[in-house]
């Protein structure tokens, strides 16, 4: 509790003259697990004031007191619409400094997994964003159609959200089969369904009257604030991190970056919705180039040591880029674990682009920076 | 080492060229690159890198907490956006500072990403950040009374 | 729970005593009243009855001929007719009494039915175009039993007033809601037999419509203000600003049809779409009625007082159980319920139809087909925000509806119609 006589470091209830701060908080049906403070004239948001914390749980610290293998689980947990796509660059840092090298089979594989958790992450985003704008529809369409995809995360890896299937030294196990005819009729199922997406959502004419021109953020900007991720693709700039320092085969699949030069809510909508076309052109490519061989080089010791150095690791997660900076200090355990997440380096979008808006654009800009708290808060 | 000057080699050497002795050792990797400097021309060396060298998308702020050396270890993560073909690189710039003192210009003003992250880097292991706009607690709840908690000295129950 | 206490007790016990009364005399206490009746002698009948019919059985029987005449008999008996003038009798064939009109059919309780189980179908429409199912488990066939179940379960939940809210006002906004609500049914007759106000006394309908709907703003103010939240208050305001920012192109695009008939009456403006209805000539008429009457009833895309993504459910954020269930699954169904007879009245003819159908059934069709348009739009549209609902409604569709009524004035001076 406060101690007696300090106050909250930041305004709540002030209300002077005009202005109305309400807290879309914690508990509000436009909001998830954070808070924005929001200071009202009339309709037009004055001050935004992201208040970021409420789920924190401390994974960082937490990472120094397990073995590395220990903390693929732990790590996953912060994001869990993504959760293959955040544990990928841990991964790669581990056997940068374990010295381990993955097999071309698990690599392909590496790239299917993050690509599906893409999808999945990417239709999430979806099915909140039709509520945030009032659509129901755009509620269940997205969710009922990543039921898909979320079965064939359960084929590969074992169950839905996190399956842990990305480990130092390849990957955990192989895939059936049947995963290759799963794969391909839910991606042509899909494919046709994109088409109606289109047409109920993306050119609908209210949906466009309320996502254009708002919240624009402009290129320059971006590059300043550290934005990024599909919000970087929607203000002009080309920038992926699969493209820009490729890792893991993603150089011999044939794909596109979508990027538009707006830098509107439109804009970012869009850049997502063409790299969920993008992903399942990957999933296609990388199935037929896999080769056959073994998918793990070999089983990594639960107190496997490393020896001391330190190494920047980053992949394009759904989110962004998502990087991380281990430190070993010859022990089984890490010395210390950067976890830096897309979500956190985008914070700084909120107070920046709702200044200056409508109150009924706040879920609108909010949403589409696809901010998740669980994972900017570690 | 190889005998032709890599990217990563040019980059050193043009800090090193600019600032000469006060670079306290450069280390370098395919695609990476970690610059240590002394804490007082941090901000200089900062500035260069954005301007001269165009690395201006900041990626990430750590800190490490090294008891036995007494230092802890302030790093900033950045790499290039605008200039294309230096995309894949990350520059680290160290730096470090004494245990108890921990005090470092905050570089808000090169790279205006590195707002939230300063916040982070104050609440977590205690370095405090002269010029910072807005020093406060961003994750850890207003009322905690206790040592930040990343310093090594901070025991979880039961480990 | 605490212990029911003994004036709680005591209710109870009246209550049942009641029930009991009501359900007994008429079965046990009539018929020996009837046939002993047969052997009072005949003066003091006539003194009682004030009948000199020998068969008193059969002047009971027919003064007795539906439960609202026995009340009226027993009322003319105690002599307590002024002081319950609902119940008065207007001779038959031309309508059922007044009581009967209000409450039972075409009024409150048949309306109220209805709109009951058009929550039910709007449930079951919206799910199939989502790829779900809707209600499917109450009630054996594909859940119709669903708004029983919610009504039950509503009437059973806590009424939670909040400790700084206004409570007089606080507790009145549902019932006034649910008055005007009701009080606009009495203008929307099924056909020439069926109606709530008689043809004779109609002749101002339509104003009054409108009348009445002017207070709806000021309750759902009221409503926000009593709630006492920061939330509700932003609510209620955007509720304003829609209401009554959309009431005046509504009423003009009233207003073309009413030129065109030159009568307020909707039993004429019915007779005068004999030929043509009205939906021909006024098309934009329509078009402008239908848009502002999904404004006025708050529904998607114009539901940015309820936005709950926004202003966590906006004014009715503080309304719980029974009062919210009135206020969002009652009172706006029977608004739309009105709102879709006015367009049918107005726009499509009423009651007018082949007569394979009594004209009933061809009313509540032609609504039903409005009400299901309305409904198709929700499932496409996202919400609107408050600067674009402003400018549409007093820019695009005030000028809308003024062109509209020009159009309606040259027809009628060409003497079209």
């Amino acid at each position: 509790m406060l101690p007696v006589g300090q106050s909250l470091p930041f305004p709540i209830e002030v209300i002077s003259g005009d202005r109305l701060s309400i807290s879309i908080g914690p508990q509000h049906p436009g909001s998830g697990h954070f808070r924005i403070i929001v200071v009202l004239e009339g309709d037009i948001v004055a001050e935004a004031i992201p208040d970021a914390g409420y789920v924190h749980r401390g994974a960082e610290k937490l990472c120094e007191f397990r073995h590395f293998v220990q903390n693929i689980p732990l790590l996953e947990r912060t994001t869990l619409p993504d959760a293959n796509g955040i544990i990928f660059p841990y991964v790669l840092a581990v056997e940068e400094l374990m010295g381990i090298q993955a097999p071309q089979r698990a690599q392909y594989l590496r790239i299917i997994a993050a690509e599906l958790n893409r999808i999945v992450s990417h239709l999430y985003w979806l099915g909140i964003y039709g509520p945030f704008l009032g659509h129901t529809t755009m509620f269940m369409w997205p969710m009922g159609d990543r039921e898909l995809f979320m079965d064939l995360i359960q084929t590969i890896g074992g169950t839905r959200v996190t399956p842990s299937y990305i480990i130092p030294g390849g990957v955990r196990n192989d895939v059936p089969d049947y995963f290759k005819d799963q794969a391909l009729k839910a991606i042509k199922y899909f494919e046709r369904r994109l088409k109606e997406y289109d047409k109920l959502f993306f050119s609908n004419p209210l949906v466009l009257k309320r996502t254009q021109g708002v919240g624009v953020l402009n290129r320059s900007d971006a590059v300043a604030l550290g934005i990024t991720g599909p919000n970087l693709r929607g203000s002009g700039l080309k920038s992926d991190t699969r493209k820009d320092e490729t890792y893991s085969m993603y150089d011999t699949v044939d794909f596109d970056v979508p990027s538009y030069p707006d830098g509107d809510c439109w804009a970012r909508n869009m850049v997502r919705f063409y790299e969920l076309y993008w992903s399942m052109q990957i999933i296609k490519q990388a199935i037929e180039k896999m080769p056959s061989g073994p998918f793990r080089s070999r089983l990594p010791l639960l107190t496997a040591r490393a020896p001391p150095g330190e190494v920047v690791a980053r992949t394009e997660a759904a989110r962004g880029c998502m990087s991380y900076y281990v430190v070993s200090d010859g022990s089984s355990k890490p010395y210390r674990v950067r976890v830096s997440v897309p979500s956190f380096r985008n914070i700084i979008g909120i107070p920046h682009l709702l200044k200056g808006g409508h109150l009924a654009d706040v879920p609108a800009i909010y949403w589409s920076l696809d901010y998740w708290p669980v994972e900017a808060d570690k | 080492m190889s005998a032709s000057p890599t990217v990563e080699q040019g980059l050193a050497d043009a800090v090193k060229a600019r600032f000469g002795e006060k670079v306290v050792e450069v280390k370098s990797k395919p695609t990476r690159v970690k610059i240590s400097v002394d804490r007082a021309i941090l901000a200089d060396v900062a500035y260069f890198i954005r301007d001269n060298l165009s690395f201006d998308h900041l990626v990430s702020v750590d800190g490490t907490d090294y008891p036995k050396d007494n230092v802890i270890e302030l790093i900033y993560h950045v790499t290039s956006i605008e200039k294309q073909e230096q995309r894949k690189y990350i520059l680290s710039l160290a730096t470090k500072l004494p245990r108890d003192a921990p005090i470092s210009p905050s570089l808000v003003s090169v790279w205006p990403a590195a707002e939230y992250h300063e916040r982070e880097t104050f609440e977590m292991l205690g370095i405090e950040f002269t010029g910072h706009p807005k020093l406060e607690k961003l994750l850890l709840p207003e009322d905690w009374l206790d040592i930040p908690p990343l310093r090594k000295d901070f025991k979880l129950p039961g480990r | 729970m605490s212990e029911p206490n003994d004036f709680e007790n005591f209710l109870r016990r009246v209550a049942t005593l009641v029930f009991w009364l009501l359900l007994l005399v008429p079965v046990i206490i009539f018929p020996i009243a009837f046939f002993g009746s047969l052997f009072i002698p005949k003066q003091i009948l006539e003194f009682l009855f004030h009948s000199s019919e020998p068969n008193i059985l059969f002047v009971l029987i027919n003064k007795a001929q539906n439960p609202f005449l026995a009340i009226t008999e027993v009322n003319d008996f105690l002599g307590l007719g002024p002081c319950v003038p609902a119940f008065s009798y207007i001779p038959p064939p031309n309508c059922s009494p007044t009581f009967f009109r209000i409450v039972v059919f075409p009024g409150f309780t048949f309306v109220a039915l209805i709109t009951l189980w058009l929550g039910w179908y709007e449930r079951k429409l919206v799910a199939k175009i989502h790829m779900r199912y809707g209600p499917l488990y109450a009630g054996r066939i594909s859940g119709v039993l669903q708004p029983i179940a919610d009504l039950l379960k509503l009437l059973f939940k806590e009424i939670i007033v909040p400790a700084k809210a206004d409570k007089p006002f606080f507790v009145a906004v549902p019932l006034l809601t649910m008055g005007i609500s009701a009080a606009l049914l009495a203008v929307i007759p099924l056909s020439e037999r069926v109606f709530i106000i008689p043809p004779e006394s109609a002749s101002l309908g339509l104003l009054v419509l409108f009348a009445i709907l002017g207070f709806y703003p000021i309750i759902i103010l009221m409503g926000a203000w009593a709630s006492s939240n920061k939330f509700s208050f932003i609510g209620g305001l955007r509720a304003l600003h829609q209401l009554v920012s959309y009431e005046i192109p509504w009423f003009l695009s009233v207003l073309g049809v009413v030129v065109l008939t030159s009568s307020l009456d909707p039993f004429q403006v019915v007779r005068a779409q004999s030929n043509i209805w009205f939906i021909v000539p006024q098309f934009i008429g329509a078009f402008v009625f239908l848009t502002a009457a999904m404004a006025e009833l708050e529904r998607i895309p114009f539901d940015l007082p309820e936005a709950d993504t926004e202003i966590v459910f906006g004014w009715l954020t503080e309304y719980t159980g029974m009062n919210w269930g009135i206020l969002f699954g009652l009172a706006p169904f029977i608004k739309l319920y009105v709102f879709s007879g006015l367009f049918t009245l107005l726009f499509l003819g009423g009651w007018l139809g082949f007569a394979s159908l009594p004209p009933e059934i061809w009313f509540l069709l032609k609504t039903f087909i409005v009400i299901n348009v309305i409904m198709l739009v929700r499932v496409f549209n996202p919400r609107i925000r408050v600067d674009l609902l402003i400018r549409f409604g007093w820019v695009y569709l005030i000028l809308l509806a003024v062109a509209n009524l020009f159009l309606a004035v040259a027809l009628k001076a060409l003497g079209v119609f």
